[in-house]
């Protein structure tokens, strides 16, 4: 035989590395060719962009950039003014700069709120569904009663409870959120169990730490991973919702506290104040629910042969 | 010229004759209800099941669906513990001798000496009992291959992974040491390495069993359970399979559980056969006995159900009819008193069996009120009125009812409304040996409990 058909140790990671790459690869195609999901993942992208430009696109207001300059000035002017692009708010704040920095403030609250409660659904979920019996039982009790509070009254009541500040609404979303993930997690990891790749694994002997590791996670993870999605639309929609009510500090540069703070003027023809941040709000969840659909489309357990 | 020097002498192991030794198994499952699940009962897969498996041969697992040969296979496999008796790994041949006095008797017979030794041997031979370097060493030489090619990989991993995963568990190879010896496992099973860094799903439902042979080959093990590894493939894949298998066995000296319901695939692969039935083994003996001069009414129904195998076709032995019983509720003395062509009085008939039949000729059981039973032989019917009770009466004594199952009713009386019905206590069948290495159960052969007069009887009704 060759030598050269006897590929060095590094060479079969490689080869490994690059066979699951395409895999990769060929999933994230078969998404983007649906045009609605192509539609969201170029909104996300332009929205992620302007996070990650924020600096550049506009000075940074001091100390704090995430609270809105005030330009004393200039209240109120309508959208298209010089300097202000899509007008300023009655305290004179730049609605583009809201707008601009607005997506870091969401992009950070939605990062965080959901990795954060996949992590404990994951643990929570996977510890109730692997190890079963009275593990199982006390955790889902406990699921059970999160789960019996609807998200937004129970994110508000937390948040109300904690005090206004930004960082009660993460705390209060990630209370509501992981729930979700748990009961997902669960289902799965007790349905995957059940595979007779499981039993060939414990016949083998491998421990059980591996055949979770392994067999169990990586199998049940697809539709986390859909919902993941989804929530990071929704998180940023019931963040602007308790923002809106004024769960927020004012003055932060948060969509949720523009549209709150814009509305007063609506009545008085100052839409833009509002309706900006708004459309922002509307189009971050929109893309993400794109997107999430999209990939339970390809992911569908039903329909995957990967 | 050299001279061969002379091979320093090395202790021959010592290889047992029993590889596998099963001794009363019984393995239930729970039936739970309600919202307490409280456990209503008992679902008695693997109901007292013994036998041996011997080093380098291949016994075939017999039986139709439900009938627990799946569930004897895991308890093999360490996968399910058994409710009582157990799974004796690699006796050594005294041990084993010693085991089969030892649970041929009951528990509370035995000495306190004796209770000690059966301790140690299942302490060291049991696998549910199994630590440590014992443990591991029962891993790794009892193996299996399951029946569904697509739940037995994991659909995420490449092949080299799934094939080079006990290496890896075992820290026998790592590097590309490993690499070369997953390459020669799946070369052993028809692949090569070109199918290294594929997925399970980019193969036919053949190569993947070939894959899964390989993996059970890794450790290169004693002792492979293969349950029903062909049923879900094509004939003539199936066919490829199985000759794979057996020249694996003659090559690498394995010795193989075969579980299947086709009795085709198992001729052609087995030494010998257990034919199970609802959770009991109802005949086992040589390949040759078995097929070609069978024991047990069932074995001789399951032949004739199969038309290439039916050896003798004017045997009376009809089609195999009716269903397998609920193994949660097993018949009474023979399991298979209520489907077999041939059943004497002295089978087991029970109270089940007279509702079942009432039941069968349509004889109004919407007016039967309940059944009190004092025993599984033994009950009171109580019916709506006495007009319906007399009815009953009238059928159960008549030509309706089977004439064995007349014959087996030691009591049947009507006062007012409720029909008080009594059936012969028959004990539970036990296997005998008929002919050398060729046990049964069946009592026309065994003639445990067998009336003399019903012998009669079943020769008049033209057995
Ligand atoms: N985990 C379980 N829980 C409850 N009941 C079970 C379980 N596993 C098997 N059973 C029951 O035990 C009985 C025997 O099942 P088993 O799978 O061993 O039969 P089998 O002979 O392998 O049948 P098949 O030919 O369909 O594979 C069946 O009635 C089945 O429903
Ligand atoms: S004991 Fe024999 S004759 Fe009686 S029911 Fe069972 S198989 Fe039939
Ligand atoms: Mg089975």
């Amino acid at each position: 035989m060759l030598d050269a058909a006897r590929p060095r140790v590094g060479g079969h990671r490689v080869r490994a590395a690059a066979v699951r790459l395409r895999r990769f690869a060929s999933v994230g195609g078969e998404v983007l060719r649906n045009p609605t999901t192509l539609a969201g993942v170029t909104i996300i992208v332009a929205m992620v962009g302007m996070a990650l430009l924020a600096p550049v696109l506009t000075e940074p207001n001091v100390p704090d950039p995430y609270q809105m300059p005030r330009d004393w000035g200039a209240l109120n002017e309508p959208p298209g003014t010089p300097d202000h692009l899509l007008g300023t708010t009655q305290h004179g704040g730049d609605v583009l700069y809201g707008i601009i920095w607005g997506s870091r403030t969401s992009l950070r609250l939605s990062l965080i709120v959901v990795s954060v409660t996949v992590a404990i659904g994951v643990i929570v979920g996977s510890l109730a569904g692997f190890l079963g019996g009275r593990v199982d039982e006390v955790l889902m009790r406990i699921v059970d009663v999160f789960l019996s509070i609807p998200e937004l009254i129970f994110a508000l009541a937390i948040a109300a409870v904690l005090g206004p500040s930004f960082g009660n609404i993460i705390l209060a979303l990630a209370a509501v959120f992981w729930v979700k993930y748990a009961r997902i997690i669960r289902g799965q990891v007790i349905h995957v169990k059940q595979n007779d790749y499981v039993d060939a694994a414990r016949v083998i002997g491998d421990s059980r730490l591996n055949i979770f590791v392994k067999d169990v996670l990586p199998n049940s993870i697809t539709p986390v991973a859909v919902q993941a999605t989804l929530d990071m639309g929704n998180v940023v929609l019931i963040g602007a919702a308790l923002s809106f009510i004024g769960l927020a500090e004012a003055g932060l540069a948060e969509w949720g506290v523009l549209v709150s703070q814009g509305q007063a003027g609506i009545s008085a023809g100052r839409w833009w104040a509002s309706t900006f941040p708004g459309l922002m709000v509307f189009l971050w969840a929109l893309a993400f629910n794109l997107v999430g659909d999209g990939l339970r489309d390809v992911l569908d357990p039903r329909t995957e042969r990967r | 010229m050299k001279t061969v020097p002379a091979r320093a002498a090395r202790p021959i192991p010592v290889k047992n004759r029993n590889l596998v030794t099963v001794r009363n198994l019984r393995r239930y499952f729970p039936i739970r209800e309600g919202a307490l699940q409280r456990v209503v009962g008992h679902v008695r897969a693997v109901d007292g099941v013994s036998f041996d498996v011997r080093r380098g041969e291949t016994v075939g697992v017999v039986g139709e669906s439900g009938c627990g040969k799946t569930t004897l296979g895991r308890c093999i496999n360490g996968l399910l513990p058994p409710t009582d008796g157990g799974v004796y790994f690699d006796l050594g041949d005294d041990e084993h001798a010693r085991l089969d006095a030892l649970t041929a008797m009951p528990s509370e017979a035995r000495t306190r000496e004796q209770a000690a030794e059966l301790e140690r041997l299942d302490r060291t031979h049991r696998v549910d009992r199994l630590r440590g370097e014992a443990w591991r060493s029962y891993r790794r030489n009892c193996q299996v291959v399951f029946q569904d090619a697509f739940s037995s990989l994991n659909p995420r991993q490449l092949v080299k992974d799934i094939v080079g995963r006990p290496l890896k568990v075992y820290r026998e190879a790592s590097g590309s040491e490993l690499m070369e010896r997953v390459v020669g496992l799946l070369e052993s099973v028809g692949l090569g390495r070109q199918h290294l860094y594929r997925y399970p799903h980019q193969f036919s439902g053949g190569q993947r069993q070939r894959i899964s042979i390989a993996r059970a080959l890794a450790l290169d093990p004693d002792f492979i359970v293969l349950d029903e590894p062909t049923s879900a493939l094509d004939v003539s894949v199936q066919a490829q399979i199985l000759n794979l298998l057996n020249d694996l066995q003659r090559e690498r000296g394995l010795t193989y559980l075969f579980i299947s319901h086709d009795l085709g695939v198992v001729r052609h692969m087995s030494d010998r056969i257990v034919v199970m039935y609802v959770g009991e083994i109802v005949e086992a003996g040589t390949r040759d006995d078995v097929f070609n001069s069978p024991l047990h009414p069932y074995t001789e129904a399951l032949l004739e159900a199969s038309p290439e195998l039916a050896h003798d076709t004017d045997r009376r032995a009809g089609a195999l009819e009716g269903r397998v019983p609920d193994p949660a509720r097993p018949p009474q003395g023979c399991r298979f008193h209520t489907r077999c062509p041939v059943v004497t009085p002295s089978c087991g008939f029970e109270v089940d069996d007279a509702v079942r039949m009432l039941e069968g000729r349509g004889a109004g059981l919407d007016h039967l009120r309940g059944v009190q039973r004092r025993s599984a032989f033994e009950a009171d019917l109580s019916f709506d009125d006495e007009e319906f009770a007399g009815l009953m009466v009238r059928v159960l004594e008549g030509p309706e009812t089977p004439a064995e199952m007349r014959e087996a009713m030691i009591g049947l009386t009507r006062s007012g409304s409720t029909v008080a019905i009594r059936f012969r206590d028959i004990d539970r069948v036990r296997l005998e040996e008929i002919r050398p290495a060729h046990v049964t159960s069946c009592i026309l052969h065994t003639g445990q409990g067998l009336d003399p007069g019903d012998r009669h009887m079943r020769e008049k009704n033209g057995g």
